[in-house]
């Protein structure tokens, strides 16, 4: 189930700024409270094909500390998906909800 | 114990040796990843710290698949393109042969217009049905590549191309198609390759 998400956790991951994979693999965990623990090494692909799809740009960096590293960034075109990923993640879920709860129709 | 961060990286680099740009990208990458893992861990400086970074991060082997899978996506839209590329231009040679030349003929001659017409009407179908059925498989793309040449190779009869009787534009039009088979072929042979390469690095052990 967290695979066909694992997109948009990416792009929302990077929402605050630009962060490399070791990182990003961080603020997932940290952001999920540790329920999503995925095998580190699946994050790469990912943000393979995201940077190809032109929702991310990456630049190599050597910070102080001189371990050379890939930063990954959002492009606008990125937000734009990771809105839209949100607001039809909203809907679903709300739906979901209702049918689970079987109370009134949604939307009411 | 020794380290397995290298050995480890190696064999990343072994598995996605088929795009070497790719591989020396992701070993360093990887390389990265992996000793921020380590040193993050409670038993760091330890071999023990370098083995749970590397369990956590996954087989190399699965990892490449995954890379791999995605290769064989752009691969496929890519030879998608090439074959609405070619039944467009395919179609466009075949209306001129159809205004410009007469469909009147004895033997080989006479069979080419159909075959040119219902060969390339065959492409069309199954490139219809492989869109929306079969859209990252080799074999409608294959049959569509061997339709279509079958109709290049009637229409070039039907030109008289080797007589050259025909006027400049169907010629052209010709050359175009032929032109946009080759690539269609070379990105189908291209496609094949990327699936079992896939197939090889999903295949346990």
């Amino acid at each position: 189930m967290l695979k066909g998400h694992l997109d948009a956790i990416v792009l929302a991951a990077l929402e605050s700024g630009p962060a490399h994979g070791y990182a990003i693999i961080e603020a997932i965990k940290t952001r999920s409270g540790g329920t999503f623990v995925l095998p580190e090494g699946t994050i790469y692909p990912a943000l393979h094909r995201l940077e190809q799809g032109g929702l991310l740009s990456s630049t190599w960096t050597t910070p102080a500390s001189g371990r050379r590293r890939r930063v990954y960034a959002l492009t606008r075109n990125g937000a734009a998906r990771l809105a839209d990923g949100r607001k039809a993640w909203s809907r679903f879920a709300k739906a979901v909800e209702s049918s689970l709860e079987g109370g009134r129709a949604w939307p009411a | 114990m020794a380290g397995v961060i290298e050995p480890y990286l190696a064999a990343l680099r072994r598995d996605l040796a088929f795009d070497p740009e790719l591989a020396r990208r992701m070993t360093d990458e990887v390389e990265a990843h992996l000793w921020d893992a380590a040193e993050a861990d409670p038993t760091w400086p330890s071999s023990e710290a370098e083995r749970h970074a590397v369990e956590r991060f996954g087989l190399a082997r699965e990892i490449a698949a995954q890379f791999a899978t995605d290769a064989v996506h752009r691969q496929a839209r890519r030879t998608w393109i090439a074959l609405l590329a070619t039944l467009a231009v395919t179609f466009l040679a075949m209306r001129l042969r159809v205004m410009w030349l007469s469909d009147s003929g004895d033997g080989l001659s006479g069979l080419a217009p159909l075959i040119d017409r219902y060969a390339f009407i065959a492409s069309m179908a199954v490139a219809t049905i492989g869109w929306f059925i079969f859209r990252r498989s080799l074999l409608p793309l294959a049959l569509c590549l061997g339709a279509l040449a079958a109709s290049i190779a009637a229409g070039i009869v039907r030109a008289g191309l080797f007589a050259g009787g025909a006027p400049t534009h169907v010629l052209l039009a010709a050359a175009g198609e032929i032109a946009l088979s080759g690539l269609l072929l070379f990105h189908v042979v291209g496609l094949g390759r990327s699936l079992r390469r896939t197939a090889l690095l999903r295949r346990p052990g």
